[in-house]
């Protein structure tokens, strides 16, 4: 909220800024003006310097783009997977079928999703690291087969690097063995 | 003498357990050996610290019976023979700095048969906080002494990755106890070091960019060279002996299988094609074959495959999660979970097979015993183990079935390379 207010506050010192520039550019041409109507011609000229506004806006529109891609990546939903394994379980279908229904919406096609794999700290080294990977692949080719285009997904293996719970518990190591997205715009 | 010894284990497989006993026999005869300590005290207690190391290096060599009380002496007095009638050395140490500020020791070694000095040299290092490579190195050149095998791994370094926070880890180079380290690549996501050459003086690892890149570091003049990427995951998993080929698992169509690498013609070559997972590739028999963790089973186990040939051969008929290898000569030892499904008990242990025979050796009996790694000389095999909320690195003194433990202050390991 305050973040918002301080960039309104922000934007609006920016167009008040080029308010002014403007008015200030406004004075030569219609001296100008009054000069070329003294010749023959009347073309006017003014208004030009709005154009200056429009770099801000485009980057206002950026920044939407970005909440946008935040909020549709913060509706995905994770993937979880049995112990050392990489397929998709029966009951994670239908989490499955509403990420890739999310990915399809109008809105969510114009970015790309990252499909990260992860792991529970019981692997060793180089194979944690490829389970990881088999686990992004299988999400990747389940929401293929939904109709997510493909070259919209690069997949990457976490490994047992990014854990979303450190306990030491069965509970914790199941939240742990997932595949979650990141999407890019 | 190395196969003499294999086929010393070997027979044990086929005679019961008393060769086992004979190993133990042959391992009571060490000469047995005090050392005392002649420095002045230092106020941080690092006199203290470098006795202990010494003492523990010298077990470590297996050669060694030691006395492992505290002693005090000073350094020029004569060494008090009466109080030593059973020992047949006795080590003097004296610590401390010269005037330029280097690490200074000085020792003496007396030899209780022979009622004479075996030798008396000094040793200087820079920089206090290398303490542990002047032990090591003292102990060598004690072991030296008494003609036993020598030991020269000691003195080589050991590289880790070790985790900081999520998504970011760290490159450290350090001793064989990783009680002296020094991080070499920080920030970002830096994963599996592997030496480069058998002297050390490069390394490979990984780095997370927009994908994973393969990089080869030179130790000492920093100087970094890309050597490929790929989609997915890239590891650097063995180098050969003369470090021209790499074994690397890669996935560029996210397909994680093992690679042999050429780094003089830059030839990739794909040696496993399996669509599951094959990793961990590591040369065995001169590099004539690769062998390698696959699940092709249903399962994460140890296979073989001979470079150039279709066929691929499964070496181990034990355990249900065989997840890691570590390969030297026709020897390999493996890392097997003792159950295969989550509930079980989470216990690691090691094992020791021969890619020519079929006989088993288990090497740890508790705990997670992961990350095996063979020594340069293929003796010994260093790994890392969880035993109750506490990390420790192992040693595993192959030849004379002695497994010594050191408490670990690394934080979590990624991967270690020795």
């Amino acid at each position: 909220m305050r973040k918002s207010f301080v960039l309104g506050l922000f934007a609006a010192a920016l167009i008040l800024g080029g308010c002014a520039k403007k008015s200030v550019e406004i004075e030569t041409p219609q001296e100008e003006t009054q000069t070329t109507q003294q010749e023959s011609a009347t073309t006017v000229t003014e208004g030009e310097g709005i154009a200056e506004v429009t770099p801000e806006s485009s980057m206002m529109s950026e920044e939407m783009k970005i909440q946008k891609m935040k909020a549709i990546q913060a509706r995905a939903k994770k993937i979880y997977f049995d112990f050392d394994k990489y397929n998709i379980r029966p009951d994670q279908v239908e989490r499955v079928d509403y990420d890739a229904s999310l990915f399809n919406e109008e809105d969510a096609k114009e970015f790309k999703i990252r499909v990260e794999g992860n792991c529970d700290e019981w692997g060793t080294d180089e194979y944690n690291y490829a389970l990881g990977l088999k686990r992004a692949k299988s999400v990747k080719e389940a929401l293929a087969a939904r109709g997510v285009a493909s070259d919209r997904m690069t997949l990457i293996s976490y490994g047992e690097s990014n854990p979303v719970c450190t306990e030491h518990t069965r509970e914790c190591w199941q939240k742990n063995r997932r595949v979650e997205f990141t999407l890019l715009p | 003498m190395r196969k003499l010894f294999f086929m010393l284990i070997l027979s044990v497989s086929v005679f019961s357990a008393d060769l086992t006993l004979e190993i133990v026999k042959e391992v009571e005869k060490r000469p047995l050996i005090s050392v005392e300590d002649a420095s002045v005290s230092f106020s941080d207690g690092l006199n203290r610290k470098f006795f202990k190391m010494v003492l523990a290096d010298l077990k470590v060599t297996s050669h060694f019976d030691v006395d492992e009380s505290y002693k005090r002496a000073s350094f020029d007095e004569g060494f008090d023979l009466a109080s030593y009638a059973k020992n047949d050395l006795i080590l003097r140490v004296k610590l401390d700095f010269d005037e330029f500020g280097n690490l200074y020791a000085a020792i003496k070694l007396f030899d209780m048969k022979k009622r004479e000095m075996a030798f008396q040299k000094s040793y200087k290092i820079r920089g206090a906080e290398r303490y542990p490579f002047l032990a090591h190195k003292i102990v060598c050149d004690v072991n030296d002494y008494t003609g036993a095998e020598p030991v020269d791994w000691m003195r080589r370094y050991v590289i880790f990755s070790k985790y900081t926070t999520a998504k970011n880890a760290q490159i450290v180079v350090s001793d064989y106890t990783l009680t002296y380290q020094k991080t070499v690549i920080r920030g970002g996501f830096n994963v599996f070091p592997k030496w480069g050459d058998k002297n050390q003086k490069t390394f490979y690892y990984t780095a997370y960019e927009d994908k994973p890149v393969l990089y080869r570091v030179n130790l000492y003049t920093g100087e970094r060279k890309r050597i490929l990427s790929s989609e997915g995951m890239v590891v650097c998993s063995d180098v050969s002996r003369d470090g021209k080929k790499l074994l690397i698992t890669m996935a560029p169509r996210y397909q994680p299988d093992i690679y042999l690498f050429d780094t003089v013609s830059g030839e990739l070559k794909r040696i496993t094609k399996y669509p599951g997972i094959d990793v961990n590739g590591n040369f065995v028999e001169n590099g004539s074959k690769v062998v390698f963790v696959s699940d092709r089973l249903g399962y994460p186990n140890i296979f073989a495959k001979k470079i150039g040939s279709v066929g691929v051969e499964r070496l181990v008929y034990h355990g249900k999660n065989n997840s890691s290898c570590t390969a030297f000569g026709e020897y390999v030892v493996y890392s097997s979970r003792e159950s295969d499904n989550e509930f079980g008990k989470n216990s690691f242990n090691l094992y020791l097979i021969s890619t020519r025979s079929d006989y088993i050796r288990r090497l740890t009996a508790t705990g997670v015993n992961q990350f095996p790694r063979f020594s340069i000389d293929g003796e010994s095999v260093l790994y890392i183990k969880q035993f109750q909320n506490q990390s420790a690195l192992g040693i595993i003194r192959l030849k004379y079935n002695k497994n010594y433990l050191y408490p670990l202050k690394a934080g979590k390991i990624q991967s270690i390379d020795w």
